[in-house]
């Protein structure tokens, strides 16, 4: 493409794509629209086979959608904006209905939900679909490969009813996809030729192109990549939890398109603009994920000249979104991670740090092959998944201080009051430390084995609620078993269960261990009463536990130790147990925003936290019991077992700017990053804030529009956050600058 | 040494992450007792040699565990309100390590070599990555001249890179002695004029002086750290005299210019000192203005600490 100088222009536009959309109404209904028709006839699909009866409904919602293309867009314009109001979700929700009542635990779900033992939920979208094998084949090819498999099952006598919808579900959505992709090129054409517009005929082209074969140019891939995440996630109900190693996958076509003119450093950067634009646009709370770097096979880097154009784009635009994980090595060039780092350290994109050593030897001791690992995907905030050949669900998101709570009050949950826990015996009755310890251990295992139970019930029927119409002709070996790529297609089917809160209850926990047992100040059943009144009258010995240096975080031995061990054995009761699509559950200590949600249904806690309160997030430390620096955080994480969690094991940095400034501050931040790397550590980030600044931006949020700061796997704007959330973050840098 | 006489010296912070006191990661470590007395010390915590107590008021919770631990009746409790008389106070501690509040401190308690080697030694992972290693700071370290020798010695066994932040006001035999022990001087250049130095610091400039000269000529490798107080010793003579100072030394290798910070004033009031020194924090280029000044006089590297 050649340059257009037109991108500038264009961003205001780019920017209000997804939110008010500009649709020609005579090309068919808006979102709304859609929805309201299919709720209207909601139950019209259910007597056919589901993969076909999605694909039914899919035809509708393409079929009937208003379409545009911007004249200030390289990417045309979906009806279906609205990711909170996904049309096919009126019909998935109406399905899923259908299967809950089928489901003997449904109320328990709900209600463990409610007390906040557990957050349970079905996951019917995050995947991510073979980027290798679909840039290689454009979606005719896709569709071309689903029907050979077809063939191959026809030919081997194994083409059943079930394999007959599956191969059906997939030919009547991509045909469809065909049909939309020539309404969409058909528009570009006349309104290019109404218009005398060159761009959008060049819109046209290679829409026409990707529908009929491989891309051949950057523009291509990426309107590909670009149109596969819309069918699939805004139409199919299928997340996309990555846009690939967009790097490494796409650096041929780069190279080929300079070397034939076919486009121009200058031209290929705009249009990566304007691909990270819809992104931008749809802002999504989480952010949308793709990935850079990696090792080739010989062992050296895949970062090339693409990593680095990819970052200066997202550096100009100061993007959130598209967040990008990097994978680092000891190949890693130095200017690429020093780039990265700064970028961090002005807070202007949104990065994580992979460390690929930590991260093979964890997919290995899970089964992957060497190879496997080495070319895994990283996914969502930094899992990690087996690239083409596995889908992982996250189910459960264990809440581990309310098991203490649990434990304390012999299985009723004090704050709703309910008998949500087992029996493990009255406080009074817990004699010594390992009498409570137990009693703990055993209500997580249980909350743990009901979360497995319940989710056993549903996760044998995914694809009755969400068949996987795009996505699952990706994927080889749900080809080659017709079988649902997102249910059980993958090769690795795996389950996450999240643990959260796990630095907080290892504070607790000792916190009982030295106040009760050793020291005596209080008997436990004093402490469950005090907790139970949230600390009231009792706010010196809340002062004192809190002041008391025996906390996760510090690099202190004897409590990271603790911390170990507990982790080992909470893991324990999920690694490895088989799930009901023939993979297995795998523990992560990812809480996403969970620690902030179930915090807010967790009373008061040994360790000093009042009801309400968040707790700690990832394997983090509680908020602010981290005094001993950076260099003691990473000395307790790498002393838990990554091993242990298959899941994610990601680590939290927040540093002052004042002692990163310089260049021997990013030299220390990549000292940081290596050292990790070299304890086996998997993924960090960063958090580089003053208190002062923090302070003003709450004070002053329009001087502080671009302030970004990192929540879990993702970066949110300062301003958007609620004041609560805002005063944690406050509180944080505070501790950090004392 | 004697193994069996363990050497203690009063330690009063040990500072990991620290990146701005040598090359890399390092972990620093600060001693008490300080024979110069600088206007603006902005550690002035480290001056006296002996443990003091710091009393922050506005953490007491008035628990009264103070009160009970004080052998002498320096605490009291008056209408809720807690007052700390430091008249009788022997500095023993016992009313900090009651403090769970942490409203009392104790700053600084003697620790053995040892102790504190191992305690740096936890971080070396990150000094192998970085290049980093164990800085010693204070007050000033050869102040402790035994436990400063005997540190670097074991730090140095141990394959670290030692760095150590001096004032130079020591005789020279005992910097003959440290130099095998070192690799980087982290060497304090308050003012290049005699009268002010004095002024200044309450000691003479000729022995800082020939410290450094007799180092340099020793092959030691030397930053010359020199905080600047605006209006005090920021004038374009005593800029000349550093720059010259600079360029004639062969050890010599950087020049850190390190802004004023009224650090030492919060810390004043919970020491119970006599109210000291007080500026406002120089503007941001401040210190890009008084390096350029500087590095306009000499050809080595200058740059802000």
């Amino acid at each position: 493409m050649k340059k257009t100088n037109r991108f500038d222009e264009d961003q205001p536009f780019l920017l209000r794509k997804f939110r008010e959309p500009v649709l020609d109404p005579s090309t068919g209904m808006t979102n709304e629209e859609i929805r309201q028709a299919l709720a209207a006839r909601v139950s019209d699909w259910d007597d056919l086979p589901r993969p076909v009866g999605k694909a039914r409904v899919f035809e509708f919602i393409c079929d009937n959608m208003a379409i545009a293309i911007g004249p200030h867009d390289l990417f045309p314009t979906f009806a279906c904006h609205n990711r909170h109001r996904r049309p096919f979700d009126v019909v998935k929700n109406h399905w899923d209905g259908i299967l809950n009542q089928r489901l003997k635990h449904w109320n328990d779900i709900l209600e463990g939900n409610r007390v906040g033992r557990f957050m349970l939920w079905k996951d019917f979208d995050h995947s991510v679909p073979d980027w290798d094998d679909t840039l290689r084949l454009g979606f005719a090819g896709i569709l071309r490969r689903a029907m050979e498999a077809k063939a191959q099952h026809a030919a081997n006598g194994t083409l059943d009813d079930d394999a007959r919808a599956y191969f059906d579900g997939i030919e009547i959505t991509y045909r469809c996809i065909h049909r939309t992709l020539t309404r969409f090129a058909d528009l570009a054409r006349a309104e290019a030729a109404a218009e005398d517009d060159p761009r959008r005929l060049r819109v046209a082209a290679s829409i026409e192109a990707v529908r009929d074969r491989e891309p051949r140019s950057i523009y291509e891939a990426l309107q590909f990549i670009y149109l596969y995440f819309m069918f699939s996630e805004h139409i199919d109900f299928m997340q996309v939890r990555s846009l690939g190693n967009m790097d490494r996958q796409l650096i041929g076509l780069y190279e080929d398109d300079l070397r034939t003119g076919r486009d121009t450093e200058e031209g290929v950067r705009e249009c990566f603009d304007y691909f990270f634009m819809q992104w931008i646009s749809i802002n999504n709370y989480w952010g949308q994920p793709a990935y850079l770097g990696g090792t080739k096979a010989d062992g050296s880097t895949e970062i090339n000249a693409l990593s680095y154009l990819i970052l200066d784009e997202l550096g100009k635009l100061r993007a959130m979104t598209p967040k990008f994980q990097l994978k680092i090595n000891h190949n890693t060039p130095r200017a690429f991670l020093r780039r990265a780092l700064a970028m961090v350290r002005d807070h202007n994109a949104s990065l994580v740090f992979i460390c690929e050593p930590g991260l093979w030897r964890i997919l290995m001791a899970h089964g992957a092959s060497a190879e496997e690992a080495r070319t895994c995907d990283i996914r969502g905030c930094y899992e990690a998944g087996i690239l083409g050949k596995s889908n992982g669900t996250g189910s459960a998101h264990i809440n581990l201080l309310k098991a203490i709570e649990f434990a304390l009050n012999n299985g009723t949950d004090p704050v709703s009051g309910t008998k949500a826990g087992l029996e493990t015996g009255e406080a009074e009755s817990l004699a010594t430390f390992d009498d409570f310890y137990a009693a703990v251990c055993r209500q997580i295992g249980k909350t743990v084995a009901d979360g497995i139970t319940y989710t056993n019930e549903y996760e044998p029927c995914l694809e009755q609620v969400n068949p996987a119409n795009v996505f699952s002709p990706t994927i080889r070996n749900s080809l080659r078993t017709a079988r649902d790529g997102f249910a059980r297609g993958c090769v690795y089917n795996s389950t996450g269960i999240l643990f959260i809160g796990a630095a907080t209850a290892v504070d607790a926990l000792l916190a009982v261990r030295k106040y009760v047992y050793e020291l005596g100040v209080v008997s436990l059943a004093e402490l469950r009463d005090i907790l139970n009144r949230n600390w009231e009258g009792a706010e010196k010995l809340r002062t004192r536990i809190l002041n008391d240096p025996l906390k996760y975080g510090n690099g202190i031995p004897e409590v990271d130790a603790f911390a170990a061990d507990f982790c080992h054995t909470f893991a324990s009761f999920v690694n490895g147990v088989p799930n009901a699509r023939g993979g297995c559950y795998r523990a992560s200590i990812h809480t996403a925003r969970q620690f902030i949600e179930l915090g807010k249904r967790t009373g008061a806690t040994p360790d000093g936290r009042a009801f309400g309160d968040e707790m700690s997030k990832n394997a983090s430390p509680t908020m602010g019991m981290d005094r001993q620096g950076v260099t003691a955080l990473i000395r307790s994480m790498t002393t838990l077992n990554p091993l242990d969690f298959p899941g994610d094991f990601p680590l939290d940095v927040m540093l002052l700017p004042a002692t990163v400034r310089g260049e021997e501050g990013l030299e220390a931040m990549e000292a940081l990053v290596k050292t990790y790397m070299e304890r086996s550590g998997w993924a960090i980030h960063f958090n580089i804030f003053s208190p002062e600044e923090l302070i003003e931006a709450q004070k002053h949020p329009e001087k502080y529009e671009g302030l970004q700061v990192r929540v879990c796997g993702w970066n949110t704007r300062f301003n958007d956050m609620d004041k609560r959330e805002q005063d944690a973050y406050i509180a944080r840098a505070l501790n950090i600058a004392d | 040494m004697n193994a069996s006489t363990p050497i203690h010296g009063i330690v009063f912070d040990i500072l990991k992450f620290a990146i701005h006191d040598g090359p890399g990661i390092r972990t620093t470590v600060f001693l008490k007792g300080c024979p110069l007395n600088c206007l603006w010390c902005h550690n002035p915590e480290s001056k006296d040699a002996r443990v003091e107590i710091s009393y922050l008021a506005t953490k007491c919770v008035g628990c009264g565990a103070c009160v009970a631990a004080c052998t002498r009746g320096c605490h009291r409790l008056t209408d809720g309100m807690h007052i700390y008389d430091r008249t009788a106070c022997v500095r023993c501690g016992g009313c900090a390590e009651n403090c769970y509040a942490r409203a009392i401190e104790q700053v600084g308690r003697p620790r053995e070599v040892g102790e504190v080697l191992a305690e740096v030694l936890r971080d070396r992972p990150f000094y192998e990555t970085s290049g980093g290693g164990m800085t010693i700071s204070g007050g000033e370290p050869m102040a402790q001249f035994e436990f400063t020798r005997e540190l670097l010695a074991r730090a140095r066994a141990e394959g670290l890179h030692t760095a150590l932040d001096t004032c130079g006001f020591a005789p020279q035999a005992r910097y003959a002695e440290l130099l095998p022990l070192v690799d980087l001087f982290l060497y304090d250049i308050k003012t290049t004029n005699p009268d002010r130095h004095r002024e200044l610091t309450g000691r003479p400039l000729d022995l800082i002086h020939s410290n450094l000269r007799f180092l340099s000529g020793a092959g030691a490798r030397i930053f010359l750290r020199c905080p600047l107080v605006p209006g005090v010793n920021d004038s374009d003579a005593e800029l000349a005299g550093i720059a010259v100072l600079a360029s004639e030394l062969e050890g010599v290798e950087e020049v850190n210019v390190e802004p004023y910070h009224p650090l030492g004033v919060s810390k004043t009031e919970r020491m119970g000192y006599a109210e000291g020194y007080s500026a406002p924090i120089p503007p941001p280029e401040y210190a890009q203005k008084m390096t350029a000044r500087i590095a306009a006089l000499t050809a080595k590297t200058v740059r802000r600490s």
